[in-house]
């Protein structure tokens, strides 16, 4: 999970790129800091860019803190570009965070600020409109003993 | 000329120059050129594709032609999504006329991979100058296609190559020629005709259907023609057309004989999870407990197929020292000693804590009509512990029993320990039967060494009585479905992968997760696998119907014999009923393969509506190809008819009495089809003038084109190396 200074309302928002392909990934970035880490750079976003990336591999934890993770590959290039927390850990949910599950490393993405609707100050978050998130509904498992008498 | 570093195989097989010609599409800087050089350590040295919808493909184009003989993948140091899962490579001269050299895929990991292309054929090396590769499936299936880099190595030594080079044209000349001799004759140039085949010399087909042609198109003699025909057949001529027909399944509703004056139920109530083994020699099937929806069962039955008849030999086997009722146990039968064995039962969650979860091991004797309890505890006589929906197969030969899978039977919640909620698998033992020893042969490991197999539940395991091979495929691991298919060679205790489950074709081998039941002739070297109802309740929604499927075991190729996707309804019309089975669980599908026949009881219809309903329908299913003694007839019935629509034309009347006569003994008149047909025929006495001309053959007479159109029938059934090519010169013209 990423934090900074306080006031997430004053942060840019940004147009992040993939590195190796410079596909848009993102119109909604954040430029951030690791919570468990504070030297890491990072950025995130709050809603999930199914149309960018998609997962790799398995879910891992790091040594760090016990957020359970898993990297995203650009869908353009399959390079890795960041990762999702699939479950945060109780330290950094408690700890001030943005809210965001989306990060992408900083050597992975190029951010390009973003412009209000004046066309001359930046776009901050602040101004940004918030988008309802759906939750995905529990697949119910098939009972077992059905299957076999 | 640098000198060849790729494959040591042969020594003039050397590194293929080659430039990129043609590509489908490339994204960003991923540009096709890229794969000449292989930079492993450069994420960005590889070609990669705009997107992963097809077509998607490179054409490469060597700088001179040559035997293709391998190709070489290199792939990034780390592994990729955007790597080849699956991709196909064709060659050839030209880019219009591509044969497929190569089906296959990827590891994805960071080895170089090399392959061997097709090259030859029959023995003929053949010379390429374009290569096709097309990317199908790459190991993220939402992400692009990449390609990082090859190599192509073969032979281009002029000295080997122009020979060849000479041979395709020549092939490809004497190919044309043939096209045009069938031209000619189909439009009767003789003279042209002869003068093209005296000229070349070239045959057009074996001399047996020149003959035929002669006597049927010709000379119109088509008592010579049966006769020839009914040579054919007899010489076995019409094997090889046969051998590749498809199975015809055809199920039919087994409804017992009921003994009179019996009070109790003469026949086996529904029930599913219960276990069925047929003796081959008697012809009897064996029924043993299972679950009714409410209880377990401990009857058990025997059916004989030639007084159609099912008997209790016990209504509850425990008061007679057998086992207790139980379901989802396993049994196999030892047809010459004439013993059955049973081993492993479920208990659901609330009886496991007061039950004893002892693994008990029964045997039953046939002829003395007795059970005997072998081992109170499989698994304290270093057999397997108490399990379910596991495997078990006999070996009457070396008189013993493997058993494998099946998940571990243990009490919950005694343990406060979150291992004990993950499910445990039991592994592969063999059961000496005449020591009545256990020996554990594989234990479940999830590791992907060679000899390395992971258990599971819900899979087919088979013996091969000839080649003394376990094979297994499919089940399930918790939530993962399995589709890897290994055999275990029990002498050899070796354990050869058939296929990973990872280069899987989609749609061309039987679908995981649908509750397959499999059965296995060693004989025709044949494994059968008839699909049930999917586990996943979303997919059941669907409407799908049974599948059955045949793996060739020499081939190593699965071919579907029916996939029914017709909706069932809630309520069953009878009409469905009576032509096939309903898609279920929890059924036994048993084969004979002696008389060639499977039979089905039972099962859990799976209906969210009536949980607690089991089956109790009883079916027989035989797979029919045509016999040579069909063929025969078919093809008599063929020349007969057109005989007839000959006469019709010219003698009515002698036409009616041939086709109530002559005509009439070919056909097969229990069969619905063959008698609508032939009591169509009857029309053509009454129809004046001819119907539409045959395409092609609007300068020949009406009788000539119908003889060659009836030769052009009958030759499919003779071997390809005999007729005349399938294509017609006309054909190639488009508009």
């Amino acid at each position: 999970m990423s934090a900074g200074s306080r006031g997430f309302r004053e942060r840019r928002v940004c147009v992040l790129r993939c590195r190796f392909c410079a596909q848009v990934l993102s119109a909604r970035g954040m430029k951030a800091v690791l919570l468990a880490d504070t030297d890491v750079d990072l950025f995130s976003t709050d809603i999930p860019p199914t149309d960018a990336v998609d997962f790799i591999g398995r879910c891992y934890f790091t040594e760090i803190c016990k957020c359970k993770l898993k990297d995203i590959a650009c869908l353009k290039c399959g390079n890795i570009v960041g990762y999702h927390v699939i479950v945060p850990c109780c330290s950094c949910l408690l700890s001030c965070n943005n809210g965001h599950f989306w990060m992408f490393h900083s050597q992975a993405v190029y951010d390009i600020n973003r412009l209000d609707s004046t066309g001359t100050n930046f776009l901050l978050w602040g101004n940004l409109p918030e988008i309802e998130e759906n939750t995905d509904e529990d697949m119910l498992d098939v009972s077992a003993e059905e299957c076999i008498r | 000329m640098a000198a060849g570093g790729a494959v040591a195989a042969a020594p003039e097989c050397r590194l293929l120059p080659y430039a990129l010609h043609k590509w489908s599409s490339f994204s960003s800087t991923y540009l096709p050129e890229n794969i000449l050089v292989d930079k492993p350590n450069d994420q960005s040295s590889r070609w990669s594709s705009e997107s992963n919808y097809p077509p998607q493909y490179l054409i490469l184009k060597l700088e001179r032609p040559a035997i293709v003989q391998n190709i070489t993948f290199g792939k990034y140091e780390k592994t990729h999504v955007c790597n080849l899962k699956k991709f196909k490579v064709f060659g050839g001269m030209n880019e219009e006329n591509m044969t497929e050299l190569l089906s296959s895929g990827l590891k994805n990991d960071y080895n170089k991979e090399t392959f061997t292309l097709k090259h030859k054929i029959d023995e003929q090396m053949f010379p390429c100058r374009f290569i096709k590769i097309v990317p199908l499936l790459s190991w993220g299936p939402s992400f692009n296609f990449s390609i990082w880099y090859v190599e192509l190595s073969g032979i281009d030594d002029p000295d080997v190559v122009q020979p060849c080079l000479n041979w395709y044209s020549k092939y490809r000349e004497q190919e044309a020629i043939r096209l045009c001799l069938k031209h000619f004759r189909q439009h009767n140039y003789t003279e042209a005709f002869e003068s093209l085949q005296k000229k070349t010399k070239i045959a057009l087909e074996h001399p047996m259907l020149t003959d035929l042609h002669d006597k049927l198109v010709l000379k119109g003699d088509f008592d010579a023609c049966e006769e020839l025909i009914e040579k054919a057949v007899n010489d076995g001529l019409f094997n090889q057309y046969i051998s590749q027909q498809e199975y015809k399944p055809r199920w039919s509703q087994i409804i017992p004989k009921s003994t009179k004056g019996d009070g109790e139920d003469n026949r086996p109530g529904m029930r599913g999870g219960h276990q069925m083994v047929i003796d081959v020699q008697t012809e009897t099937v064996y029924l043993f407990g299972g679950w009714d929806g409410t209880q377990d069962l401990a009857d058990f039955w025997a059916y004989s197929v030639k007084e159609n008849q099912w008997t209790c030999i016990s209504r509850d086997t425990e008061k007679e020292s057998g086992p207790s009722a139980r379901s989802c146990h396993k049994m196999c039968i030892d047809i010459q000693r004439r013993q059955i064995y049973t081993l492993g039962r479920y208990l659901d969650s609330s009886v496991r804590n007061s039950k004893s979860l002892k693994s008990d091991f029964y045997r039953y004797d046939i002829d003395t009509n007795t059970w005997m309890l072998l081992s109170e505890d499989t698994a304290a006589d270093g057999g397997p512990k108490l399990v379910f929906d596991h495997q078990m197969c006999m070996d009457s030969e070396k008189h013993m029993i493997y058993t494998f899978g099946g998940r571990i039977l243990t009490c919950n919640g005694s343990v406060d320990d979150s291992r004990a909620s993950e499910p445990q698998f039991s592994g592969l033992f063999a059961f000496n039967c005449q020591c009545q020893t256990w020996k554990l042969l594989r234990e479940d490991s999830c590791n992907a060494g060679p000899e390395d197999i992971q258990s599971r539940i819900g899979h087919c395991m088979l013996f091969h009585s000839k080649n003394r091979c376990l094979y297994v495929f499919g089940g399930q691991r918790s939530k993962t479905y399995l589709n890897d298919f290994f055999s275990y060679d029990v002498d050899s205790d070796h354990v050869d992968i058939i296929s990973d489950g990872t280069k899987k074709d989609s749609g061309m081998v039987p679908m995981t997760g649908f509750t397959q039941r499999a059965t296995i002739d060693p004989e025709l070297n044949e494994i059968h696998v008839l699909s049930g109802l999917s586990k996943d309740k979303e997919k059941r929604e669907e409407n799908v119907r049974n599948s059955f499927w045949i793996y060739d075991i020499v081939r190593n190729s699965w071919s579907c014999v029916y996939k029914n996707d017709q909706a069932a309804k809630d309520n069953p019309s009878k009409s469905l009923q009576e032509e096939e089975p309903c898609p279920r669980f929890a059924h036994q599908l048993v084969y004979d393969e002696l008389h060639k026949v499977h039979y089905l009881f039972g099962g859990n219809p799976g209906k969210s509506c009536s949980p607690k309903m089991r089956l109790d329908d009883f079916w027989s299913l035989k797979l029919c190809r045509p016999s040579k003694d069909y063929l025969l007839r078919h093809c008599k019935y063929l020349i007969r008819k057109h005989r007839f629509e000959e006469k019709a034309q010219m003698d009515p009347l002698s036409a009616l009495k041939y086709l109530q006569n002559d005509l009439y003994i070919t056909v097969d008149h229990s069969d619905p089809e063959e008698t609508k047909e032939f009591q169509l025929l009857a029309s053509a006495l009454f129809k004046s003038g001819s119907d539409f001309t045959a395409l092609g053959f609007s300068d020949v007479d009406h009788t000539y084109a119908q003889r060659t159109q009836l030769f052009d029938t009958l030759v499919n059934f003779f071997p390809d190396s005999m007729t005349p090519p399938k294509g017609n010169l006309v054909d190639l013209i488009t508009l």
